[in-house]
């Protein structure tokens, strides 16, 4: 058994200590809740994303891409695998429970997942600016996060996202690069995921925020958003495309970029699944799992292998 | 310069090379350097073997290795190569390589057929899926410290 705490504050302290929660320590149970939601919708959104990248694997431009695609749904549809192990150990929910709560529209995952890609250009527009938002959201846990198993898990998935990045750019540039045709392509893209990518950040992180006082998340949501429109917004400029935002603003003297406002109704329909795709997708991802049946019977009547294995 | 010298110090740049996907552990511990040729004008020839033909990172780990060369004072030309032999195994990868993984991303390297070891706690681990993120990793579980851990594996 782990260790215990005599009360909340005691728990609170060791947290403000620096302090690394294991998975037998008796923690709190408002910290378990909290720490799990985190990562049931952080595991959904990897399954989620894997999906939806799955589906341009035959609709790649090129092998090259084609390659880079089938790589990034197997690294996805992995970190699924590998957070819903970590969320199920914190015994809330089984593993088949935490994926039938998500076919059931129970739980949730990432908004930008709630809307359909329609082009390559779209698909090269999640993987620039969806890919870099959630890489900068999960680098804000990463570095103060207090549970442990989770803090070890997303070490090695970061340092994969950041490779999905780079190769986000590589779409990118190949994009701008291309002909009238292909630009305006992802001028259209870009026009449709800059908001989504932005919401993704969520509203302002309040100030009673558990996430932050449990040290589960190290950065409020409205500085990871800014940074990330202070890296994008120029970018794209130089590549000669715009941004969808008529209330951008720029500080010539400290040459930052500011976001207008921001309308969150959009957010607030995926969070209850009533997103421009949210039925489609969640049909889709449970037709998947039903498709794919036989393989985890095949797999769970194989005792042997995995005896012989551990032996 | 001696190709000698000019060889040592071309390593040394290839050696700066992270994997795209393990940052701080060298792509020359990983073992895939091969061969690296110098000639006493400068002409570079660097021959690498990927750990899976199909894996996405090689064309970023073929620049990387390019301009880290390109950088060596009396470099002329650099050509960089994937090989396709030898076929790259997990016992290329160096101690030092494997005890940075271990501790640093909680990954072990599975030499040979025996049981794995977790790398938090050294209890032999379960495995519960052939294939993790990448084709080069399977899922293991410790059944004593309850770590998911990947297995780098051939």
């Amino acid at each position: 058994m782990g260790r215990t705490w005599t009360s909340m504050d005691d728990f609170e302290a060791f947290l403000d200590g620096g302090g690394i929660v294991e998975v037998d320590d008796d923690m709190p149970d408002a910290y378990r809740q909290a720490v799990f939601a985190f990562i049931e919708m952080h595991a959904n959104s990897e399954l989620m994303g894997g999906l939806t990248e799955r589906d341009w694997i035959p609709r790649t431009p090129g092998l090259r891409h084609k390659m880079a695609v089938l790589a990034k749904t197997q690294d996805e549809i992995g970190h699924a695998h590998l957070l819903y192990m970590v969320g199920a150990d914190m015994d809330i929910k089984t593993r088949r429970e935490i994926i039938e709560d998500l076919f059931a529209g129970r739980s949730k995952f990432h908004n930008v997942f709630h809307y359909q890609a329609k082009t390559w250009g779209d698909q090269v527009a999640i993987s620039f600016l969806v890919d870099a938002a959630a890489l900068a959201s999960q680098q804000a846990v990463f570095k103060n996060c207090s549970y442990g198993p989770y803090r070890r898990i997303l070490k090695r998935i970061i340092s994969e996202e950041g490779f999905h990045m780079r190769m986000g750019e590589e779409r990118m540039l190949r994009i701008a690069d291309g002909t009238e045709v292909q630009r305006t392509m992802f001028q259209q893209s870009l026009d449709d995921w800059w908001w989504p990518s932005l919401q993704l950040f969520g509203p302002d992180s309040k100030p009673g925020d558990v996430l932050m006082r449990w040290h589960i998340k190290s950065e409020r949501n409205e500085v990871l958003r800014a940074r990330w429109v202070q890296k994008f917004v120029p970018l794209l400029m130089s590549y000669g495309f715009s941004v969808p935002d008529p209330g951008l603003t720029h500080d010539p003297a400290t040459d930052s970029w500011t976001s207008g406002p921001i309308d969150w109704e959009p957010l607030k329909r995926t969070l209850a699944m009533g997103g421009p795709d949210s039925a489609r997708r969640i049909a889709d991802a449970a037709a998947n799992w039903a498709d794919t049946h036989w393989v985890r019977r095949v797999l769970d009547n194989a005792p042997a292998r995995a005896a012989g294995v551990a032996a | 310069m001696s190709t000698d010298l000019l060889a040592d110090r071309v390593r040394t740049a290839v050696a700066t090379v992270d994997d795209p996907e393990y940052p701080g552990i060298s792509i020359v511990d990983l073992g895939l350097l091969e061969s690296l040729d110098t000639t006493p004008d400068g002409h570079v020839a660097v021959g690498l073997i990927p750990t899976f033909s199909g894996c996405p990172a090689l064309s970023m780990i073929a620049d990387d290795v390019r301009s880290a060369v390109d950088a060596v004072e009396g470099v002329a030309t650099v050509d960089v190569r994937w090989l396709g032999a030898p076929v790259w195994r997990v016992d290329r990868i160096t101690e030092t390589a494997r005890a940075t993984m271990a501790r640093d991303f909680t990954v072990a390297v599975r030499i040979g057929r025996g049981p794995v070891a977790c790398p938090r706690c050294g209890s032999p681990t379960d495995e519960q899926s052939m294939f993790g993120p990448s084709r080069c990793r399977a899922v293991h579980t410790c059944p004593t410290c309850a770590e998911v851990v990947e297995v780098m594996r051939a």
